[in-house]
């Protein structure tokens, strides 16, 4: 039973994905499995999700995720009921800290 | 009727302060946290030079174990696993971090540092009050931290140092253990202006199915609504002997948890988890839960009940005590009837 429940969970489990040593990962929704569930955008501490309107798709919504925001935390996964969250390389991103604030850069302080 | 607090001189406007950790890495978090009406905000903890690959962190860094899908937010039962490091700029960066929210916030700040030399304890500790933080809080017992640095060893003299080089508030964080009580003594007596109890506890989970260990593959900080049931008796315990006061953290969740770190004597409370699940708006919430139980208890102040649970703390020996053997069920029968059938 046990086997049969991760089966059904196993891409929820956040390991860092094969590419981690040379790319920072992201998250990504997989539009086509996303069932417009509404959970994971208040799960994302980091702004990085928010729902859109898609025409065409089966819930006419769908999570996208924001690169540029998305920290590579880990949370989101957890909150999917589906399993629609994978990890992407950010290719051009970098390990950096993504919440700096604006307020940081234009200063004297 | 008021949700006011004066803590280490400063007067919070409410004993909800937002926790070291992610909500509080940026000044648009600190700003935030004000808007909610949070009593203070304890920045991210940053790592003296020595520690640079503390600002570096792994991904993914955290994971809800035990997450009630069906729930979200709700769930009472979750446990956030984390391998978060330290504040993630450099020392510059984190002395223009605290000037900088100073400059765009009015709620108080109190900024917290990790190191392991007495000397750079004490450069860091002047570097923050410099940048005009109202207080320093060292976390001295972060579930990350080498497992050489011990509280005898390494950490009083860190105490010591800072308490000589700074004059503003000093918290000393300590984690949940056996030596904690004595801990407390200790720090109270090298001159700490307040306890912080308790950080979170170094826990270890593996999936089965790949046979690894979870997440980054070492040990993580772990804590979860269910942890405020060892920080409230760790509170209780250090109330009933320090002076100085205590800011609780761990497992709150509601407003009600809050109450019951008053109870056992805590001045204030710090609260992260809830705000990473259940967003920013928890500490309003929770600024509102307390004040309904005010209203319905006819208090005007938090301290009108601070520690009012731990008056009525029953001494172990004067616990009322009955014979329980009779009535302990069936795996008595075979006295009644001689013989199991
Ligand atoms: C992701 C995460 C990061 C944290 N980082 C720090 C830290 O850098 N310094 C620190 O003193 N405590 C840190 N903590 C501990 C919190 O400040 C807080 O004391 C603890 O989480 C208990 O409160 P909670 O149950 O409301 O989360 C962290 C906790 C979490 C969950
Ligand atoms: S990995 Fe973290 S930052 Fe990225 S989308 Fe998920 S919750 Fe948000
Ligand atoms: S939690 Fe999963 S199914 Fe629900 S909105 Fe997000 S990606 Fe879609």
């Amino acid at each position: 039973m046990i086997s049969g429940q991760m089966m059904k969970y196993r891409g929820l489990y956040p390991f860092p994905p094969s590419f981690a040593k040379e790319f920072p990962p992201i998250a990504q929704v997989v539009e086509e499995h996303c069932i417009a569930c509404d959970r994971c955008p208040p799960i994302c501490f980091f702004d990085a999700i928010v729902m859109e309107n898609r025409p065409g798709h089966k819930y006419s919504r769908t999570a996208v995720i924001i690169n540029a925001n998305c920290t590579g935390c880990g949370l989101c996964f957890d909150a999917c009921p589906v399993d629609a969250i994978i990890w992407i390389p950010d290719k051009d991103g970098e390990a950096k800290p993504k919440t700096a604030s604006p307020l940081m850069e234009d200063t004297d302080l | 009727m008021s949700l006011t607090t004066s803590f280490l001189g400063l007067t919070l406007q409410s004993p909800v302060m937002v926790a070291s950790g992610p909500a509080s890495h940026d000044v648009n978090q600190v700003r935030l946290a004000e808007e909610q009406h949070a009593g203070a905000v304890v920045l991210k903890t940053a790592c003296s030079d020595k520690y640079e690959h503390m600002r570096f962190w792994p991904r993914p860094r955290y994971k809800l174990l035990d997450w009630d899908k069906q729930m979200d937010g709700r769930s009472k039962v979750f446990s956030l696993y984390s391998y978060e490091q330290g504040y993630s700029g450099t020392l510059e960066d984190y002395w223009k971090f605290i000037r900088v929210s100073k400059e765009h916030a009015k709620v108080p700040l109190i900024a917290s540092i990790f190191a392991d030399d007495a000397e750079d304890w004490a450069d860091m500790a002047k570097r923050v009050e410099q940048s005009g933080a109202d207080a320093i809080e060292l976390d001295i017992s972060s579930p990350h931290k080498p497992g050489s640095l011990g509280f005898e060893t390494t950490f009083v003299a860190a105490i010591k140092a800072v308490m000589g080089a700074v004059r503003f508030p000093v918290l000393v964080k300590l984690a949940p253990s056996p030596e904690l009580l004595h801990q407390c003594r200790v720090a109270e007596e090298c001159g700490a202006s307040a306890l912080t109890l308790c950080n979170r506890l170094r826990g270890f989970d593996v999936d089965i199915e790949t046979q690894r260990p979870i997440l980054h593959g070492n040990f993580a900080g772990v804590g979860g609504p269910w942890a405020k049931y060892y920080t409230l008796r760790h509170v209780a315990e250090a109330a009933l002997v320090s002076k100085i006061p205590i800011s609780g953290t761990g497992g709150v969740m509601s407003g009600e948890d809050v109450i019951k770190y008053v109870l056992l004597g805590a001045t204030t409370v710090q609260i992260l988890s809830v705000i990473m699940v259940n967003g920013w708006e928890s500490i309003a919430r929770i600024n509102k839960e307390i004040e309904e139980y005010m209203q319905r208890k006819g208090v005007t102040s938090l301290s009108e009940i601070r520690g009012k649970a731990l008056q009525a703390m029953t001494h172990p020996e004067e616990i009322i005590r009955w014979s329980g053997e009779p009535k302990s069920g069936s795996r008595n029968l075979w006295k009644e009837t001689g013989e199991q059938e």
